[in-house]
């Protein structure tokens, strides 16, 4: 079976989240799922252009869309909750409302590209489950995760708005629950699991953001986890990449190593953490997955 | 026959503890049934707040296993398949003060909402011969947040108040402010935006916890970026918050795509990034998550990229 998805990376995959682009690509190519990265794709404004210039935002991100529906896929795949997020919120306005539709294809008409709404836009996490299929997955596991102890992370713009998002309830999400399963691993239950990460206004809340992260840390540290997982490069960046900051503002130790959802994926699949680019992270995550791994 | 066990966070002034219930189920019952059930036949000292039972008067409004929900419109058996579960946490919404079991404080609330000033600052369009005749079109701009019924949803979820409550304002308080703002009589909508900008409105996270939740739909993630982008036609573009967004808008046009190495600068300035950001770049270079030498390329299409940005100014004017 090959599953074939045009590929929106999103820019943190390009220089601070490398390693969410290697290991990507490294479990695409061992579960047979083949990513054509969308050429000449622009950044999803990250949800901040709206607040500048909605229609702008729209438009943009109409323009990506038009460049998966060019390859003749039938649906767009990303690895970031805001990518997915931004691109989906574009395409629900211009499906419900013809006039915008029209209007966005004026000027992508002077682009020499028209969003005709074909194409779906969904995440990897979201594939894995509806297009994959977890049994088809649990064949491919390996090493299976017996004894780690994960806490899935979601982060907000996967689950919500529900209206644009919708693939499960937001309010009990269960679907990392389900893949980390079907690798083997443990779930623990924690407080923050469908908390969110700050990431967006991390410059101007700074302080209160760093409160945040030391939470997140501590919550599922508390629980017992060995590690968050999170199908969000921003999430990642900022539990993982902030965590030296925040920890600052608490006394108790926060440390928690940070992955992407890939990297679980990965592990499990018999590649090692070098190779997923887990050495990438500034929290030091392969002790503690080396402990309870064999293999690894 | 099927119970559920309700755990209800009671507070007596003093002291707060979870008392434990026990009720029937009934199927195709609503939240605040539940309530009324447990006060009515188990215990009358149990204070909550409710009266229209139609999601119009706002007063129902409790935290059910860690959300918020109007107990009057939200299906009982909903909330058990949302959390497949027969056990139920109440507790007050989050983000109030309390003052008995699921009963929370509004006054304070209120005070803070006069800092926006809720009020029409009269045009001078209009005159008290002839009144304020609205078009159709300037009625619909106030239609949607004149449908908040103040039921607090929104401030009990929201992820900055939780960590904010002094600096930041609720939800409903912003949707009030946007209310007068678009409100095509009000002849000084920057009396109303200037507060809002001073408390904080780019801390605002993106999370859209209340926009999820709001029992109305009221679209308050919209609202927030239209009050952004209004501080900036202010000519308020001088702050974290727009450069930061202002940072993505021109790296799109110039170049497609975020240059991540940049942004502090272009967000906080040299001097600021240089004072609080250095460990951090530091941190990132070591692990070779940012490289200072490196420039991402303009993608292909940028042209075609550039033409959108023209096109959007076009339909702006
Ligand atoms: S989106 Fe902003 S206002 Fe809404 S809940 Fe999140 S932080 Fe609060
Ligand atoms: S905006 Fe919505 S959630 Fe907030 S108080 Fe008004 S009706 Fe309730
Ligand atoms: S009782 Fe009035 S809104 Fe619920």
């Amino acid at each position: 079976m090959t599953l074939t998805y045009a590929f929106f990376p999103g820019c943190t995959l390009e220089s601070a989240a490398e390693e969410l682009m290697i290991s990507t690509k490294k479990v695409a190519a061992v579960l047979g799922i083949e990513l054509i990265e969308l050429d000449g794709w622009t950044c999803c404004g990250a949800s901040h252009i709206q607040d500048i210039d909605g229609f702008l935002s729209t438009s943009i991100n109409a323009r990506n869309i038009a460049l998966a529906e060019e390859l003749g896929v039938s649906k767009l795949i990303t690895v970031c909750n805001t990518c997915t997020l931004m691109l989906r919120t574009a395409k629900l306005k211009m499906d419900k409302n013809e006039n915008l539709k029209e209007k966005v294809n004026v000027g992508l008409e002077r682009t020499g590209l028209e969003y005709k709404g074909t194409v779906e836009v969904t995440h990897l996490l979201w594939a894995l489950l509806e297009d994959y299929g977890l049994e088809n997955l649990k064949k491919k596991v390996k090493v299976p995760l017996k004894g780690l102890k994960v806490a899935n992370f979601y982060g907000c713009h996967i689950l919500m708005p529900p209206d644009v998002m919708g693939f499960e309830n937001h309010r009990n999400p269960q679907s990392m629950e389900m893949v980390a399963e079907a690798l083997g691993a443990e779930c623990v239950e924690f407080d923050q699991r469908l908390a969110c990460c700050g990431f967006h206004a991390v410059f101007p809340a700074q302080k209160e953001v760093m409160t945040m992260t030391g939470i997140n840390c501590l919550s599922p540290k508390e629980a017992g986890a060995d590690c968050i997982v999170t199908p969000c490069p921003l999430c990642q960046m900022q539990l993982d990449a902030y965590q030296p900051d925040a920890q600052k503002g608490f006394d108790q130790d926060i440390t928690m190593p940070i992955i992407h959802l890939p990297q679980l994926i990965g592990l499990a699949l018999g590649i090692s953490p070098e190779e997923l680019a887990i050495d990438r992270h500034v929290v030091d995550a392969i002790p503690a997955l080396q402990r309870k791994i064999q293999a690894v | 026959m099927e119970k559920i066990t309700v755990k209800i966070k009671r507070f007596d002034g003093r002291e707060s503890y979870y008392q434990k219930y026990e009720v029937p189920y009934e199927k195709g019952k609503t939240i605040l049934w539940l309530l009324t059930m447990i006060r009515e036949e188990q215990d009358p000292t149990l204070n909550f707040t409710s009266a229209c039972r139609h999601a119009i008067c706002g007063s129902c409004a409790v935290q059910i296993n860690g959300n918020a929900f109007l107990a009057c419109n939200t299906s009982l058996d909903e909330v058990l398949d949302t959390y497949k579960t027969m056990n139920l946490t109440f507790e007050p919404l989050k983000n109030f003060d309390v003052i008995k079991d699921l009963v929370i404080v509004w006054e304070p609330k209120m005070e803070k909402m006069e800092k926006v000033k809720p009020w029409i600052i009269p045009s001078e369009k209009g005159s008290n011969e002839h009144g304020f005749l609205q078009s159709e079109e300037e009625f619909h701009q106030i239609a949607a947040p004149t449908d908040c019924i103040l039921c607090g949803v929104c401030a009990s979820e929201c992820n900055q108040l939780a960590v904010n409550q002094e600096g930041y304002l609720e939800p409903f308080i912003l949707n009030r402010a946007y209310r007068y703002i678009v409100d095509s009589r009000d002849g000084s909508p920057q009396d109303h935006l200037q507060p809002v900008l001073e408390n904080d409105l780019w801390k605002c996270l993106h999370c859209m916890q209340c926009v999820s939740q709001c029992p109305k739909s009221i679209p308050l993630t919209d609202q927030i970026a239209y009050l952004r982008s209004s501080t900036m036609q202010m000519g308020a573009v001088n702050n974290q918050g727009a450069k930061h967004a202002y940072a993505f808008h021109d790296d799109v046009k110039n170049k497609g795509r975020l240059n991540e190495t940049m942004l502090p600068i272009k967000t906080d300035g040299l001097v600021q990034t240089a004072l609080t950001k250095i460990p951090f770049a530091l941190r990132m270079i070591k692990k070779g998550k940012i490289n200072p030498l490196h420039m991402p390329k303009q993608i292909s299409g940028i042209h075609e990229v550039r033409r959108l940005y023209e096109y959007a100014e076009e339909v702006k004017s």
